[in-house]
């Protein structure tokens, strides 16, 4: 049997690049922490012991610790001693100002654009299928989540907003696009709507978000997903500038 | 060339037994939170008690994956929104109805499988459609209102995987050409390979249609 060979790339080479034990911890460590962020592993649940998630994770068990350690300095894990104690998971407050400015402000500007192309291509691409899918009824549901451009409260901004997404997603008939997408507005959609406490913003959400119910509604799919393009592009490049200004 | 081997009136009735098999269950869940609600007010932890038995009996029974009772707003007495609802393999159940993602309180009252019966009065069966309120599945909802003193107190309801039907309805589907679609055009199972669950049917290239009784679908034929 003939050996391909492949040309080497930068993909290949962290595959096969040896692991070592001072990077685990770390990779514990984000595993763990996504898992909380995104709910999966859920607010007041017991972790397993330290030499429990050792063996489990098939590290030593003084990696599991500083892994522990690093995610209660993250605020994301409480450890109690004595009798019935153990580590829990602490869920942190997904749209408290305070979580999310210092989780914006921890990412670099790749890390950002990186994670605003996953998101924005595949909610464009689900706008357009919904365009195709939607019926009236379904029209109806998300003419009901757009909020008025005077609507005062941010919080409802945020909630009305992710609601429509998932809705759109939903209107692909597809439950692993959707699920899909309510990891993505876990792992992403808070910080893309910080740019909501911004009046302008709000206004321009409005627009936007009536022009994309609209395009579902006559099921014209280019246009739909323009709106979502447009949409999160602009709340990208708002959300880069309020990265850009922060210390 | 087309070949009819079997009558449509088939797929209709095999429809209709699975179909009307869920709302009879629907109405003995119905009977007994009406004479709870019609003695006075209710609370969270009385209504769920008294529709767990039958919940869980219901899932052990039939080939759904959720079922249960879902409140009208301010209609107990502690909870505003509340799901007494069990589900998957486990029958976990479902209590307080948060938005997936952001965890907000979900305002589930919008949704058609809620709206519609509030709107009629009637039993309804909603979707396909992904529901993720509940089972993050692609499902069909069948839900009844339950109203106490002329007012609808909330619904119940049985949830089942659109695969489930594709099971059930594909065998004699096919032997007679036919595509089962919902009261919006939408296909739920189809003998065309190439009409995929979901997609949305033009119902004037169809020369056959039989709505099936009580229930808003159709069997439709070109």
């Amino acid at each position: 049997m003939a050996t391909v060979r492949r040309a080497s790339t930068r993909a290949r080479s962290a595959i096969f690049a040896p692991i070592g034990d001072e990077g685990r911890a770390v990779r514990v460590e984000n595993r763990l922490a996504e898992a909380i962020r995104s709910g999966v592993l859920a607010d007041g649940e017991r972790l397993p012991s330290e030499p429990e998630l050792a063996s489990m994770l098939g590290v030593a068990t003084v990696t599991a610790r500083e892994a522990l350690v690093a995610l209660r300095a993250q605020g994301l894990v409480t450890t109690t001693r004595g009798r019935g104690g153990g580590s829990f998971v602490t869920r942190p407050e997904q749209s408290g100002p305070a979580e999310l400015g210092s989780r914006l402000a921890s990412m670099s500007r790749v890390e950002l654009r990186d994670r605003g192309t996953i998101y924005g291509v595949i909610l464009a691409g689900c706008a357009e299928l919904a365009a195709e899918r939607a019926d009236a009824s379904d029209v109806e549901g998300l003419r009901a989540l757009l909020l008025d451009e005077t609507e005062p409260d941010v919080g409802r901004w945020r909630h009305a907003d992710s609601e429509l997404y998932l809705s759109v997603a939903a209107l692909t008939q597809s439950a692993r696009m959707t699920r899909e997408v309510v990891r993505l507005e876990a792992d992403f959609g808070a910080l893309l709507r910080l740019p909501l406490s911004e009046p302008e913003f709000r206004a321009a959400t409005t627009a936007r978000h009536l022009a994309l119910v609209d395009a579902i509604e006559a099921h014209d799919a280019d246009q739909a997903r323009q709106c979502v393009r447009d949409h999160v592009s602009d709340a990208l490049e708002t959300l880069a500038d309020l990265h850009a200004a922060m210390p | 060339m087309t070949v009819k081997t079997a009558d449509i009136t088939d797929c209709v009735d095999t429809i209709e037994d699975y179909f009307h098999g869920i709302l009879a269950q629907l109405e003995t869940m119905r009977e007994q939170l009406v004479e709870l609600f019609d003695r006075g007010p209710v609370d969270s932890a009385v209504a769920r008690a008294r529709i767990e038995p039958h919940a869980r009996r219901f899932l052990d029974t039939f080939p759904i994956v959720g079922s249960g009772y879902v409140a009208a707003r301010g209609a107990l007495s502690d909870e505003p929104l509340y799901l007494a609802w069990w589900q998957g393999d486990n029958q976990d159940l479902l209590a307080e109805p948060d938005a997936p993602a952001t965890g907000d309180p979900l305002d589930y009252t919008r949704h058609p499988w809620f709206r519609t019966p509030e709107r009629t009065g009637q039993p309804y069966v909603t979707g396909p459609y992904v529901d993720f309120v509940c089972t993050d599945e692609y499902v069909m909802t069948s839900t009844a209102p339950v109203i106490s003193r002329g007012t609808m107190v909330g619904v119940v309801g049985a949830d089942t995987l659109v695969e489930t039907l594709e099971g059930l309805l594909l065998p004699a589907l096919r032997a007679a050409g036919a595509t089962l679609v919902n009261d919006q055009g939408r296909t739920v199972v189809s003998a065309d390979p190439h009409l995929a669950t979901g997609s949305l049917l033009d119902l004037r290239d169809h020369r056959e249609n039989v709505r099936c009784r009580d229930l808003p679908m159709s069997v439709v034929r070109r």
